[in-house]
């Protein structure tokens, strides 16, 4: 639950968030923030989100900290079993993908491939808070 | 000549009110002490991070032939466990536990719960069972169980108010958990009725 992912978050946010050392950037935040969403756009982006952590995020982020390594297979291991229930949801078309989502999350993309796939990986899982606060607010 | 030292057996999970232990037998090596290790594999490291495991250090080398993975199995999702033991440089192959494990599997036992009278109020202690639980509590006048009255109770603060009584009628109290993560309950506590005091209150 998101709950669980925000604890285990929490006990890694400050050692993960001092890793990422280019400050001048953001991976979910650039141009435009998350909460300029539109609520019909929403599930769709929750899903890609979710989708571009395990797919693309968690496996570039393992650390020489065997307790941050513990933590972030519980934030992957949580994320793959959200990602499910939401894969659920797209295949009944109750999460469907408009141009605006599409243009969103191709932009998120793009942030990330700008950086070497490290540094891209520390850093949007350092912006995890951000996913956070926008899922919890949405 | 080195034998090979066996591996682990009899490894097993004890997962109560989603408190998950992993258990295996010892292994007997006369006159010497054996050591154990854990590793966990979830699957999302089986799918998209080459199936690979993570030790829990806690459980590293340790003499005990029990480890608790709480703090691990932190997802509802399938989980893989293996032992290995070690005496001096001898080391055995991995005991892997057989079949997955998923936290939904855990047991749910009825929360503890102590009603009160205090006054003409009724009030309930819950045991604090960690913050995945909730509580679903039930209360009625006896005899008046159709009109049954609920309350969710999401965090577990010293005494829970229920409702203020009436003199005479006994009035009943029962409880069970909540697990969000896992989407189950408990089974119902025992009932237990009081009478508001100053109305010959006793124990029922």
């Amino acid at each position: 639950s998101v709950t669980e992912i925000r604890s285990g978050f929490t006990a890694i946010k400050a050692n993960i968030q001092a890793r990422d050392t280019i400050r001048t950037l953001s991976i979910l935040s650039h141009p435009h923030s998350l909460h300029k969403v539109k609520p019909l756009d929403r599930c769709c982006i929750t899903h890609q989100l979710f989708n571009f952590y395990v797919d693309k995020v968690f496996k570039h982020c393992k650390t020489e900290d065997s307790f941050v390594n513990r933590k972030i297979s519980s934030i992957a291991n949580s994320f793959l079993s959200v990602k499910r229930k939401l894969g659920q949801c797209h295949e009944q078309n109750k999460c469907l993908c408009g141009q605006e989502s599409a243009e969103k999350f191709k932009q998120i993309l793009a942030n990330y491939e700008g950086l070497n796939v490290t540094s891209a990986a520390i850093k949007s899982l350092g912006e995890l808070d951000i996913l956070l606060d926008w899922i919890e607010k949405s | 000549e080195d034998i090979l030292l066996p591996a682990p057996q009899n490894i097993s999970i004890l997962s109560t009110n989603m408190k998950h232990f992993l258990t295996w037998s010892p292994v007997i090596v006369q006159g010497q002490t054996v050591r154990y290790s854990v590793e966990f594999q979830g699957e999302y490291e089986r799918e998209y991070a080459n199936e690979s495991w993570i030790p829990i250090c806690e459980c590293s080398l340790i003499t005990a032939t029990v480890c608790n993975i709480t703090e691990d199995i932190s997802a509802t999702v399938a989980y893989n466990l293996r032992v290995r033991a070690d005496v001096g440089a001898r080391r055995s192959e991995w005991g892997t536990l057989k079949g997955f494990f998923n936290r939904i599997t855990t047991s749910l036992t009825p929360p503890l719960m102590k009603v009160i009278a205090d006054g003409y109020h009724l009030l309930v202690e819950l045991e604090d069972m960690g913050p995945a639980f909730q509580f679903c509590v039930l209360y009625w006048k006896k005899g008046q169980e159709s009109r049954m009255q609920q309350k969710v109770v999401k965090e577990v603060s010293s005494v829970v108010h229920l409702d203020t009584m009436e003199a005479g009628p006994d009035y009943c109290v029962k409880a069970q958990t909540y697990v969000e993560a896992i989407n189950r309950s408990s089974s119902f506590s025992q009932t237990q009725c009081v009478r508001a005091q100053g109305s010959t209150s006793m124990w029922l």
